[in-house]
């Protein structure tokens, strides 16, 4: 038990933030009318910003639904890359330092 | 063995403990060379945390530019740092960032240091790395 603790204690919170992200966008709907947001901006009263969309758009994407997705926002395929092999990235730092000290 | 606190003062944290595991298999002529290197490389935690504020002006994922993710750094600048919250993420976590990228950097200058491009520090300083 104490071992999970520590365990936890070191992984990087952007990971943890980037594998949340991901799976947050899989549990969206992105064909309902009215969606539950996150956006800061969006609590804020704003109507658009650059980034709206996104988490709908690789939701689509997920399904298969390309032109949609492309509709929703160009950038959805690029983030899901980003996304993935900033991951692996992580992971792979997590398995090959050693913290000294 | 060398003293991480002779040779690079204004380190903190988690860098500090990792660059004093570095310097203790050098003696204090290396690790002077090592910590010229470093310091001018390296960046400062701050610098990532002031362009990482500046993402709440329009100006989003500079900070991820800086440390040599371009792919998270375009996302970030078209998407207004994924609708700020990945800025606030990136607020909070900015000294990991730094702390990682300084490790990098520390490795690099490691690997030209026993690579023999510097004169005095041929002798012997590549294999605790390695």
């Amino acid at each position: 038990m104490k071992k999970a603790i520590t365990y936890f204690r070191k992984l990087p919170l952007e990971l943890i933030f980037w594998i949340g992200a991901l799976i947050g966008i899989l549990r969206i709907d992105p064909y309902s009318p009215h969606h539950f947001s996150l956006c800061p901006l969006d609590n804020l009263g704003f109507t658009w910003c650059p980034g709206c969309g996104l988490g709908r758009a690789m939701s689509l994407l997920t399904r298969g639904d390309f032109q949609e997705s492309w509709s929703m926002h160009p950038l959805a395929m690029f983030a899901f890359a980003v996304i993935i092999f900033r991951i692996f990235e992580l992971i792979r730092n997590l398995k090959t330092t050693k913290h000294y000290g | 063995m060398a003293n991480v606190l002779k040779h690079l003062p204004e380190l903190e944290g988690m860098e500090l403990g990792y660059i004093q595991g570095i310097l203790k298999n050098m003696d204090d002529e290396q690790a002077n060379l090592f910590a010229q290197v470093y310091r001018a490389r390296r960046k400062d935690n701050q610098m990532i945390l002031i362009l990482c504020l500046l993402g709440f002006f329009g100006f989003a994922g500079l900070h991820r530019f800086i440390i040599g993710q371009i792919g998270l750094g375009i996302l970030y600048l078209l998407t207004a740092g994924l609708c700020f919250i990945g800025t606030i993420v990136d607020l909070i976590n900015y000294k990991s960032l730094a702390y990682e990228y300084n490790m990098k950097i520390a490795h690099e200058t490691l690997s030209m240091m026993s690579n023999g491009n510097f004169p005095t520090a041929q002798n012997g300083n590549g294999n605790e790395n390695s």
